[in-house]
Parts: structure tokens; sequence; C-alpha cells
């Protein structure tokens, strides 16, 4: 296993690196690996249980530095159940590694929370053959927080998947979702909120990996940036070429609330097969005046009007999951969070 | 006694550099319908905007007085609060917000407090019914993938929820079909007698089943003529050439 201090530490240049560098979301020293404890995993509906780590693939500098310091794997008894687990970050620098095996079907709510300086999250996953297992994941951290996640999902014959993402936790995120359809038929739904506020920087790259025919993926990713924060969405769709009659599709949508705000939107597609359907886009703009207009015209103030279009912009980001717990789970959160912002 | 709700005089709007209302001059009074007919592009739409308050359009003279008060700098809200209603032609749609939760805050707004949560299933029952709405509307996504008639329908519910003083209905019949048309208009009747109504329309057919006290005819901008309901029925059957002649 590639060691950390021996691995080369990734420069902007790097597609995945490039908004984000390492040592802007490493817990201390980019040269060193410090003290890390364990991040406390709850719930009341899954039975959890700890065993020994397993490691990450140690393809990038993040999953390389996440095997030096984790030390157990924590993993999800979820086949037929629904219902929440909550991840409890608390101290200086704490890391947890999730696993969930889905031989059925199963609903999963993960909600992290706590005031943790640093955080680094592994989320690992088996969909098997004619499984259906939907997550959804809300990043409520404290607003200092620095928060590290990779996600490695594998989607074999026949599965079905729904991942979402509710991120308005944290301070500075960086987000790496990588999934492979590894069985043909095998589906994927991904959905990521970002609601952007102070000087909050939330980075999510996704990368979904076609390996062979029959599958289909669908990502949007919206995100509402106000005051001076930053939302980087960046995709790197690849479709193998014994993949063929895939279907994939990834949008970006940015909602700019001020002047001061910035969003990046870059989907990227590698397309190896002949006979698929692959389509990616990618739009950032501010309030829609007519949207606005209308709403005022029904007697809400233009902050009103505006807080209205937000929730609903970030709110559509989850209209098009199966899974009503998991919908339900995110659209309440956000809407809870947004007027809590709004109260101040 | 007779209550002036509306009150432009000598109404002169330009959208940049372009005059669009060149000098309008009009009175609307509580429990009066005006019905302002015109071809495409008169300043029907433009009218009724600036009304409202859109912030597109600038006044470069003239004044709107409503209810005694000079609403020129007042914003779109505050108009709407004060009783101003304008069905659009085009309503938006604003996508993650659902019907129910939206006419809540609207009316919440409009009245100053919210309705207690029964009270409001209620009332909004009642003029659901009344438009012959199915409830399945309210957790839509406000306008969202509606059809042309579901959105003139969502527009007429909000008309009755908000209970305007006066209302501004821009083209409310385009995109109904006959049943549906029956249905908007006894909407439109059923706050008509309380309110100030300004119906902008193309068509005959709505002004059968509301009946308009005042009929205008906007062409480039300006009122050319102005009579009864037999002024429409006019227009319908001869055109706006023999008026056009009359400038």
């Amino acid at each position: 296993m590639t060691s950390y201090l021996d691995a080369t530490v990734p420069n902007r240049s790097e597609h995945l690196w490039r908004y984000t560098p390492w040592s802007r979301v490493h817990p201390g020293r980019v040269d060193s690996v410090p003290d890390v404890d364990s991040a406390i995993i709850k719930s009341e509906d899954f039975e959890l249980t700890n065993k020994t780590f397993e490691p990450l693939a140690t393809t990038d500098i993040a999953r390389i530095f996440l095997n030096e310091i984790l030390r157990t794997t924590t993993v999800v008894a979820c086949d037929n159940n629904n219902g929440h687990i909550h991840i409890h970050a608390g101290g200086h620098s704490v890391a947890a590694h999730l696993h969930i095996a889905c031989n059925s079907a199963a609903n999963i709510v993960i909600h992290l929370h706590g005031e943790a300086d640093w955080f680094g999250l592994a989320l690992t996953g088996d969909i098997n053959a004619n499984a259906q297992l939907s997550v959804g994941i809300i990043n409520e951290l404290s607003t200092d927080s620095v928060m590290v996640r990779v996600d490695d999902w594998s989607l074999h014959r026949d599965a079905r998947f729904e991942l979402a993402t509710l991120s308005m936790g944290g301070h500075r995120n960086k987000s790496d979702i990588r999934s492979a359809l590894k069985g043909s038929n095998a589906s994927l739904k991904q959905f990521i909120a970002v609601h952007g506020h102070g000087t909050r920087h939330d980075d999510h790259h996704i990368e979904i990996h076609h390996q062979q025919p029959h599958t289909n993926s669908h990502l949007l990713l919206n995100a509402a940036c106000d005051d001076r924060s930053h939302s980087i969405g960046t995709g790197a769709l690849t479709i193998d070429d014994v993949a063929q009659h895939t279907d994939a599709g990834q949008v970006f949508r940015n909602l700019l609330l001020s002047p001061s705000s910035r969003a990046e939107a870059i989907p990227e597609l590698e397309v190896l097969a002949n006979e698929v359907a692959a389509a990616h886009g990618a739009a950032s703009a501010p309030i829609n005046k007519e949207q606005l207009h209308y709403l005022m015209s029904r007697g809400l103030s233009k902050d009103e009007a505006t807080s209205m279009i937000v929730e609903g912009f970030l709110v559509d980001s989850f209209t098009g999951l199966d899974s009503d717990l998991v919908r339900e789970a995110m659209q309440t959160r956000l809407t809870v969070h947004l007027e809590c912002q709004l109260i101040g | 006694m007779t209550e002036v709700l509306l009150r432009v005089e000598n109404l002169h709007v330009s959208v940049g550099d372009t005059p669009i209302i060149q000098g309008i001059s009009l009175e609307i009074n509580r429990g009066e319908i005006h019905a302002i007919m015109g071809r495409n592009g008169a300043g029907k739409s433009t009218l009724a905007n600036v009304i409202m308050g859109h912030p597109a359009y600038e006044v470069t003279s003239g004044t709107i007085h409503y209810k005694g008060k000079n609403i020129e700098e007042m914003e779109v809200f505050e108009r709407a609060r004060a009783g101003m209603f304008l069905s659009f032609q085009y309503p938006a749609a604003i996508p993650g917000v659902q019907v129910g939760t939206f006419l809540r805050k609207s009316v919440a707004s409009v009245r100053g407090e919210a309705p207690s949560p029964r009270a409001f299933r209620q009332e909004l029952n009642e003029a659901m019914k009344q438009l012959d709405m199915d409830k399945s509307f309210l957790s839509r996504y406000v306008n969202d993938g509606f059809s042309g008639g579901e959105k003139k329908r969502l527009e007429i519910l909000q008309m009755l929820l908000l209970q305007p003083d006066l209302a501004l209905l821009d083209e409310t019949d385009s995109g109904l079909d006959i049943d549906a048309l029956r249905i908007v208009a006894e909407g439109i009747n059923a706050v008509a007698k309380e309110t100030g109504c300004l119906i902008i329309t193309h068509y005959q057919r709505l002004l059968d089943l509301v009946k308009p006290d005042v009929v205008h005819v906007l062409i480039d901008g300006k009122i050319v003529q102005s009579g009864g309901p037999e002024l429409a029925l006019k227009l319908e059957k001869e055109g706006y050439d023999w008026v056009e002649a009359l400038v």
C-alpha cells in the first residue's frame, strides 16, 4: 500500500485538485500525518458493526491519507431496512469509514454534524445484483469545519442506486464521489444541492464510470451561492468501449446570489462506446427577474421572494429521488436550514 | 358613494428609448369592470404591468393614483399588499416551490397575518371547488409543467384567495377551452362586484360571460375609443380598421 509520506502531493494542474489544493484541506502541515480520532457513529435504525479497516483504493492523495489514519470500518447492515445514521464529528481531527453492502432494498439518511476542525469521511458501498439502495447525506457540520469526503460505490447487475447530498455545513469541503457501474442494467441517480453562504468553499468532484452495457446514470448539481461563497462542480463521466447503449447525463446549475459569489461547473465526458446517449450541461445565472417580480406581485418582499426562489431551486435538486424517506429528509433539513439563515 | 380605485392621468411609458404608452387616461371605480381591447403590440399588457409596478418599464410622465394615493414610489409587493392584483398573461414558473406553500405565504403577506391553518384550508378548498381544481395542484410546483389552462386557473385561484380591491387581468382567457373559460369567468364575476376590474382581452367570448361596464380600444399606446359593451361586439364583427380610420 502506498505510504502517504512517500506519495507525491498533487499540484493544481491536476483536474481533481485544480480549485481546492490538497494543502488547503489537509488537517495540518501537508508533509505530516497527525493523530486523528474516530468520529462517533450511531443509529437506532440499523445494526452497525466495527471491523478492521479495509483500505481504500490508492488512486489519489486523499484516499492514501485516509488509509493512514483510519483504523476501523463501520459496516451497516441495511437490507430491507430504512432509517437514519448520525455521524458526530467532534474534537480537533476526526475520521470515519462507513461501508454499506446492499443485497435487497434500503433507504438510508446519513447526518453529518459536529464541531471538528477537520473531518475525513470515507463512504464505500456495494449495491449488489438486483438491489435497490437510496442514500441521502446531509452535511450540517459547524461553519468552521474542514471536510474531506471520498466515496467509492460499486453498482452490480440490475442494481438501482440513488445518492443525494445536501451540503450546507463546513467552511471548506472537498468531496470526491466515485461510482462504477460494473454490471449491465445498473442505474445511478445522483443529486447534489449546495448552499453557499459566508465564505464557504464547497468542491464536488463526481466521477461516474460506465463499465458495462445498458447502464444509466443521471447527475444533477444545484448550487446557490450567496455572500463570498464559492462552489465548484467538476464531473468526469467515462463510458467504456464495451458499455454500449449507455444513457448518461450530467447537469450543473448555479444560482449566483451576490456579486462576490463564485461558481464553477465543469462537466467532462470521455465516451469510448459508439451507441450511447451522453449529455452534459452547465449554467450559472443570477435570480430570474420574472420569477422575482411574480412573487413580489403576490405580496412577498424582495428578500422573501429571493428566499423562496432559492429554497425552490435547492428543493428541486431532490425532486427526482424515488425514495420518499430520503427526499423528505433532505427537503425538511434544507427548509429548516434556510429558515435559520433567514432569521440570522 | 362612488369610490375611485384607479386614476391614470396622461400616462407615458417607455422601455429603453421606445415609447409604448403615449398619454393614457383612465378611471376605474369600485364595482366597475373595464375591458381593454386592441391589436397585438398596442400596449395593453404594458399598461397592466406598469400599473402593477414592473421595474422594466419607465414612467416618463403622467401619474397613477390608487385609492387616491400616487403609487409611483411604491414597490410591487407594496402595491400587492395595498390590494392590487395582476393576473399574468405568462405567469413565471417557480420550480421547487409547491403551490400550497406559495398560496399560504402570499395570503399571509397580503393580509398582514397568517390565517389559521384550518381556516385557510377551508377557504382554499372552497376556492378550488369553485374553479373545479383538483387538490393535487397543491403539491405541484408553481406553474412548473402546467398547461396554459392550468396556469390561468391558478391565477384566478390566487385572485379569489387574495381578495384584491383592484384586479388587472391580462389575457386571462387565452389558453382556456370553453368549459374552463366559463369556470374562470364565474371566478372573476365572484370578485368583480366588490372590486374594480381591468380586463385585457382579444376576444368577445370572455366579455359574453363577464359583462364590462366600459370598453376601451387601445391603438399605438393611446385609448382612441371608449364605449359600452356594444363596442366590443362591433370590434368582434368589424375588426380594428374602422377605429384606426378615426385616429
